[in-house]
């Protein structure tokens, strides 16, 4: 994506975002309801056209790719289906236009688990099943790109384990994903790298594992707290008092704080490494830039 | 666009939509056919007596009124991807718009073909028993019947042109069968009876496809076959090049 950018009437959906998904890689394309996330995949997929800017696969925008289906897979929504097809019959028109084997459909159906509500209408599906049936038909060009939008949605807890599970699966066999969502805890334990939109704009862009460590943090107790926390935020670290003689520090890990410590003469009862609550740093992330952009 | 066509084929008879307006098209056509024998005799009807060749023709034009129908399985063919939002699984599959609408513009003259071919059928079932029975003597190479049968077969087939049009423009589907409906059975009715206009109702629709029948029921001008062909195929591609250019092409959002 290059300074992709759509406005709705007033409002600027998308904001001159840029970035770059990682072939190979898992990313969680984060953001709150509304930060501009369908519209980013959308006009990824060609579907909604950018008033600047442009977005690339493979270097092609996606008009441009001869066969999209075998390149790229995409899960928009669970509502674009005919309540009378079938979820086969779907597949299979699908499987007609892309010069698939009808055997296809019979194959991403039992992968998705709905083999046999396969010639039910989908009139009569779940929004779960629906969201299965989205997965089967990216599924059906077995496609090296997936651009799953809030794929999780209408997914009971076990639906949204087993889609980890194949997601993880596809990731293994060095597909690149890239996976949608306002809740950082349905992909955490999914994804290797964040982009982090709100507002339309970037927030952050990175791996999960930079991103927690930025945000970790150590919790120390000492009897000299001030000495403590005057020697650390020399040094760049953020502190702050948790009462008592307990400071939780951030930017910085467990063994550095004890060696400024030592250096400073400060005597130390304990050091903790707390790790990241990514939830909250996803949160605070989020929260802040739409602080700026209301001041702005 | 082979594939595009055949998967085009496969979403209309994965629905049974197409089943039904065949069966609306042909019961509308048996209505017609017989409605048209009982009124032959009666002097006050605007049919020629059957024994003729005007008359004959007459009866053998009544599948044309099947092409309403055709058109408007055309419009929701094409507003169906909208309405049921499949519009963006089409979009993802085939990204350049128009040749999803000339796919489109492929399949349902052909469905046209299928339904007018039935309904000749449909006539041709009535017409032959129920004549002989009257002691008419009746040949379908004779009388100009071939080119009145073919001219249903081919209006048939434009009507699925101009169904696919209107869809396509006004994206919308209730909209789109209304305005067909509206059209095709109110306004050009009125339209053809209003003396001042009758310099250019030719060029209408319906009259274009009574051109290709030779056959009216109104009684007004009409074109030759091929003039009428080519107005109303141009009705079906103006308003479908118009809808690819304006409508089709708007954010799937």
């Amino acid at each position: 994506m290059d300074g992709l950018t759509k406005t709705f009437g007033p409002v600027r959906a998308v904001d001159g975002l840029s970035f770059t998904v990682e072939p190979g890689s898992i990313t969680g394309f984060l953001g709150p309801n509304g930060a501009g996330k369908t519209t980013t995949l959308r006009m990824l997929l060609g579907l909604v056209t950018p008033d600047a800017g442009s977005a690339t696969i493979s270097g092609r925008p996606y008009a441009d790719l001869t066969a999209p289906c075998d390149e790229v897979g995409a899960v928009l929504e669970a509502t674009g289906f005919h309540p009378a097809r079938s979820g086969r019959a779907h597949l299979s028109v699908y499987c007609r236009i892309n010069g698939y084997l009808r055997r296809r459909a019979d194959e991403v159906l039992e992968l998705v688990g709905l083999t046999g509500a396969g010639r039910r209408p989908v009139g009569s599906y779940s929004l779960g099943m629906r969201q299965r049936l989205a997965l089967a038909a990216a599924l059906l060009g077995d496609p090296p790109v997936l651009v799953l939008d809030e794929p999780a949605n209408g997914l009971d807890p076990e639906g949204i384990a087993w889609l980890r599970g194949l997601l993880r699966d596809l990731a293994g066999r060095g597909r690149t994903v890239l996976v949608s969502s306002h809740v950082l805890s349905e992909v955490q334990q999914i994804v290797d790298r964040v982009v982090i939109v709100n507002n339309g704009r970037l927030v952050r862009h990175g791996s999960l594992v930079e991103l927690s460590a930025e945000h970790a943090t150590v919790l120390v107790r000492t009897p000299q707290v001030a000495r403590l926390r005057a020697a650390l935020e020399r040094t760049g670290a953020r502190t702050v008092g948790v009462g008592g003689e307990s400071v939780r520090v951030t930017g910085m890990d467990a063994a550095e704080v004890g060696d400024r410590a030592f250096a400073a003469g400060v005597r130390l009862h304990a050091l903790v490494s707390e790790g990241s609550d990514l939830e909250q740093v996803f949160l605070s992330l989020t929260a802040q830039s739409g602080a700026e952009q209301g001041a702005a | 666009m082979a594939r595009l066509i055949a998967g085009e084929f496969e979403k209309v008879f994965s629905i049974r939509l197409w089943l039904w307006l065949l069966l609306g098209s042909a019961g509308l056509t048996a209505l017609y056919a017989s409605l048209t024998i009982v009124n032959a005799d009666n002097p006050d009807t605007w049919v020629y007596p059957l024994s003729t060749g005007a008359g004959q023709r007459t009866l053998f034009s009544v599948g044309q009124g099947a092409g309403s129908l055709v058109a408007v399985l055309g419009a929701i063919g094409i507003t169906a991807e909208f309405r049921h939002r499949t519009a963006t699984a089409t979009f993802l599959a085939t990204p350049r718009r128009s040749r999803v609408v000339t796919a489109k513009l492929v399949t349902f003259p052909l469905l046209g073909v299928a339904y007018g071919l039935v309904c000749v059928v449909v006539t041709v079932a009535i017409a032959l028993p129920w004549l002989a029975a009257m002691d008419i003597d009746v040949s379908l190479s004779a009388n100009g019947i071939p080119g009145t049968l073919a001219g249903v077969v081919t209006a048939s087939a434009l009507f699925g042109l101009l169904g696919v049009g209107v869809g396509a423009l006004l994206r919308d589907q209730v909209g789109a069968v209304v305005v067909l409906l509206v059209y095709l059975f109110v306004a050009e009715p009125i339209l053809t009876r209003v003396e001042a206009f009758s310099a250019w109702t030719p060029y209408l629709p319906g009259p274009a496809a009574s051109a290709l029948t030779q056959v009216s029921l109104t009684n007004q001008d009409f074109l030759v076959p091929w003039q009428g062909g080519l107005v109303l195929a141009g009705y079906g591609l103006a308003l479908a090049l118009a809808g690819a250019r304006l409508t089709i092409r708007r954010d799937i959002a």
